[in-house]
């Protein structure tokens, strides 16, 4: 009989009975906390802001979530509920929930109130994880879902825990099938009508290209290319095997560009012989827009990172292309501009690469939802 | 004098409170507690049992053994089956107050099932239990009848013993810190009171939840409900303290006044009110903390096709300058995901917004939470600035957590209200006219479900959620939401 992993109590706490037990020992851990500062003559308060439930069917996944929103605890002093659905103990375990609970501390200077709650399910407790999961948060207290992996669409406990939400977090780079899964979760959100708010890490990672794009055409002399564009290029990092990725983060700049000049899908994404997607998309005129989407293998960088951006459009009777690279080294990015195939404008700047803690500590200030990032996955599901 | 001392309350809370104020000291020098029941017990086995009783149920633990031995001394059990042993009662008082020089003044408790009441308050009177010298008070459990007829028929068998200002009706709740809290804090501090009403407040929310099911009172609870058992007593109380204007004085007769001028305030929900303003739910099967529990109709001693209700939510009124127009929403109920006793006061939203919708996404209108229990404590929720460029506004909670802020644990209700009424203050007890008010507020509502035409009987609800689908649209008709407690 598999019994799954064994829990670390060092790192995840000592096992509780129960909601009550569970939460009598946070209190007391919180008492003997603030005893501890008062002695240190540093003043300590439960300034928990959020309830952050993480979703994660493998320990190492559970145990890198509550890392970062450990690191995090200073801007987001949060409960984080570790939800560990524990797939190793599928076959023949009896199903039950265990819960562990601890307060680390993040920084010894610092007394930050930050309470991690792991919350275990052994064998198939699909049904019943949500009634674990709700007496622990906070009440009032908004609620953010981090679902590491990807979302079981059809299950109970993602429906369960979905209707606690205030924000969803995914992160569409760890999907196995984005191409299956972000229209589900289009229709999903679309369907709760801004009851919660939804987020994908790999478009919190477009940022710095969204942010570059957009500049070029604050440019007055520049703006009146964003009317006639004529091309996209969009190229995504694969690994040297070429392995077939789905190239979601680069589509989803696609559909940002999409939703933003409302372009039209014309036909089905179509393979490229070269690799990768070619097809076309229409102007609100109507005329043709070529999009490119190229695997290239770069050292250093993600698989589905986003490497370079191309735009070409015409406007004034000049051909402009703007472009955007990634350098080798790869921390920094060239944004160059071509007039008439005449080098106007060229200039390198730092590419932040964040990770993961970063990312989501930006999400976790943001509560209501991201209007832009919505329409962008509406577009790219339109075009797919 | 402890009727029923041999119960399941004497042994869970009584004995163990005693024990308690002893421990503290508390109790007079000279004293000696009585238990009574039909079914014999020698002293030495009642002390036993007793002493497992409280090793068990103390809430400070482990027990001390030395302050058991002389707190045990003062124990002694008759057994009352019949006029024999209530003469037996008597004799013994009377030696007892010989022995140890007391002046014959009595506690009498009622612990037993409620249909034992009158016979013991005849037995008290008829037997000259009272004594002649000393002061004589009664304290009466909950529930003080089962409609406003049998509260008032019960309440003249009392008086035929005890005058009114010598019954002590129980409700636990009173005794609970934290609801003296609630009574502390808006009377106490300037800057409540101001804001205490319809020009600032949206509504209140007050919720009473049980994780637990019916366990083993199905014979009680068949015949109760959820709105006899919880409604008519802890909830309405709540809502009388929160609600009712400042007393002259914090006495028994000034603050009692006013919570029953507050009850008379209430807007009966009668008719064809009642299905837009009351919903009751039953729980069916389902998980609480992740643990499978039964359906109440699946519960032993429980019928098959109950219509008993296990939960309430209540739309209510305060018809009063104060809170004209401000609704109450109530609710409690058995098998509900999380234990949490509270009340929210929902203040209005900030009549003019000076910030973008976006910067506002996150931003809820103020609140107070009193919370009851458990962690015990007072919350208040504003919006503040999230640490980032620009301003988006988040709404944060600043907690008081009543443990942490004292460091010590909170006596046991029944301390605090046994040590009352031997000291004589009623502040804290139910008085008659108030019962009266809540029967009679609480009465046409069960009329109404119990009537042939509202013959659905309660929705269901899962056990592990926060109630029936219908308890949400009562909220949300109002375009509101209940709190997530
Ligand atoms: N248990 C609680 O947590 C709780 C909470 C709030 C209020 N209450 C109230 O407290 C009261 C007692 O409840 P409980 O749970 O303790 O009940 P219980 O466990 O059934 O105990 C009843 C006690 O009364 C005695 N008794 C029963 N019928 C009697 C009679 N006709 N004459 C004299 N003694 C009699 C019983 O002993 P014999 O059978 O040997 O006589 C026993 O000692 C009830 O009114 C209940 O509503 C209880």
């Amino acid at each position: 009989m598999a019994e799954g992993v064994v829990i670390d109590t060092t790192f995840w706490g000592t096992r509780q009975s129960g909601v009550a037990a569970l939460e009598r020992e946070l209190t007391r851990l919180r008492r003997a906390q603030s005893a501890h500062a008062r002695e240190l003559g540093r003043p300590i308060a439960r300034a928990s802001v959020l309830n952050l439930i993480v979703y994660a069917d493998r320990e190492e996944h559970a145990r890198r979530a509550a890392r970062s929103i450990a690191d995090l605890a200073l801007r987001h002093p949060s409960r984080a509920i570790v939800v560990l659905a524990d797939r190793g103990a599928r076959d023949g375990t009896q199903k039950r929930i265990e819960m562990h609970c601890r307060l680390p501390i993040a920084d010894g200077a610092r007394l930050v109130c930050y309470e991690q709650i792991l919350v275990r399910a052994r064998g198939d407790a699909d049904d019943r994880l949500a009634s674990a999961v709700i007496p622990l948060l906070v009440p009032d207290l908004p609620v953010f879902l981090w679902w590491t992996g990807t979302p079981p669409l059809g299950s109970r406990s993602f429906g369960d825990l979905l209707r606690l939400t205030d924000r969803l977090v995914v992160d569409s780079a760890d999907f196995a099938r984005p191409e299956v899964t972000l229209p589900v979760i289009a229709r999903i959100s679309d369907e709760a009508r801004g009851r919660f708010g939804l987020t994908d890490l790999n478009w919190t990672r477009l940022t710095p290209w969204r942010e570059i794009a957009t500049a070029f055409f604050d440019v007055p002399a520049w703006r009146l290319f964003l009317d006639g564009v004529t091309g996209v290029s969009v190229g995504f990092a694969v690994d040297m095997d070429g392995r077939d990725i789905h190239p979601s983060q680069a589509l989803l700049f696609v559909g940002w560009l999409a939703s933003r000049l409302g372009w039209r899908p014309l036909e089905a994404l179509a393979p490229s012989e070269a690799g990768g997607l070619l097809f076309a998309i229409a102007r609100p005129d109507g005329a043709r827009i070529m999009v490119r989407v190229r695997p290239r293998f770069e050292r250093g960088l993600d698989e589905g990172d986003v490497s370079g951006i191309r735009i070409k459009a015409t406007a004034a009777r000049q051909l402009a292309e703007f472009a955007v690279k990634r350098q080798p080294d790869p921390r920094h990015q060239t944004a160059t501009v071509l007039l008439d195939g005449e080098r106007r404008w060229e200039r390198t700047m730092p590419l932040p690469s964040p990770a993961i803690v970063e990312l989501i500590g930006e999400e976790l200030s943001i509560l209501g939802s991201d209007r832009t990032y919505e329409a962008a996955l509406g577009a790219l599901v339109e075009l797919a | 004098m402890i009727f029923g001392g041999s119960g399941d309350l004497a042994q869970r809370k009584l004995i163990p409170a005693l024990y308690n104020l002893a421990l503290q000291r508390l109790l007079p020098a000279t004293f000696s507690i009585v238990g009574t029941a039909r079914k014999p017990l020698s002293h030495e086995e009642y002390r036993e049992e007793l002493h497992k009783a409280v090793a068990q149920y103390s809430r400070t633990r482990p027990l001390n053994e030395e302050v058991w031995r002389s707190f045990a001394e003062h124990l002694h059990f008759v057994t009352t089956s019949d006029d024999a042993g209530y003469e037996e009662l008597r004799r013994t008082l009377e030696q007892l107050d010989f022995a140890l020089g007391t002046h014959a003044n009595r506690l009498f408790y009622l612990a037993t099932p409620p249909p034992a009441y009158k016979a013991i308050v005849e037995a008290i009177g008829e037997h000259r239990l009272r004594g002649d010298t000393g002061w004589a008070r009664i304290v009466v459990e909950k529930p003080f009848g089962h409609d406003r007829a049998s509260a008032l028929e019960l309440n003249e068998i009392v008086h035929t013993v005890f005058r009114e200002d010598e019954v002590f009706r129980i409700d636990h709740y009173l005794g609970k810190e934290t609801v003296q809290n609630i009574l502390v804090m808006r009377f106490s501090n300037g800057i409540f009171e101001p804001i205490w009403n319809r020009q600032y407040v949206d509504h209140v929310q007050i919720t009473v939840a049980e994780t637990i099911g019916v366990g083993e009172r199905a014979g009680y609870y068949e015949q109760a409900g959820a709105m006899r058992d919880i409604v008519q007593n802890h909830l309405l109380q709540l809502l009388a303290l929160v609600s009712m204007e400042p007393p002259a004085a914090f006495d028994d007769k000034a603050v009692r006044d006013e919570k029953v001028k507050v009850m008379r305030a209430l807007r009966r929900i009668a008719g064809e009110d009642l299905s837009m303003n009351a919903v009751r739910g039953q729980y069916t099967r389902g998980f609480i903390e992740g643990t499978p529990v039964p359906g109440y109709r699946e519960e032993p001693g429980v019928a098959a096709d109950s219509r008993t209700d296990t939960y309430v939510a209540l739309k209510l009124w305060v018809d009063n300058w104060r809170w004209e127009g401000i609704p109450f929403y109530v609710r409690t109920g058995k098998r509900l995901p999380k234990q949490s006793t509270e009340i929210a006061i929902q203040f209005r939203a900030a009549p003019h917004q000076l910030f973008s919708r976006d910067a506002l996404a996150g931003l809820e209108p103020n609140a107070l939470v009193l919370r009851i229990q458990p962690d015990e404590g007072i919350s208040l929720r504003f919006g503040a600035k999230v640490p980032v460029q620009g301003i988006r506004i988040r709404a944060v909670n600043m907690d008081f957590d009543y443990g942490a802020s004292f460091m010590v644990d909170a006596p046991d209700a029944y301390e605090t209200l046994i040590l009352d009424a031997l000291r004589g203050d009623a502040t804290l007890f139910t008085r008659h006219d108030e019962v009266d008010q809540q029967w009679a507020f609480v009465d046409p509502i069960i009329k109404g479900w119990a009537s042939s035409d509202s013959a659905e009987g309660p929705a269901l609800y899962e056990a592990g959620t926060w109630g029936p689908t219908e308890a949400d649209a009562l909220i949300e008709r109002d375009g509101r939401k209940w709190r997530k407690a």
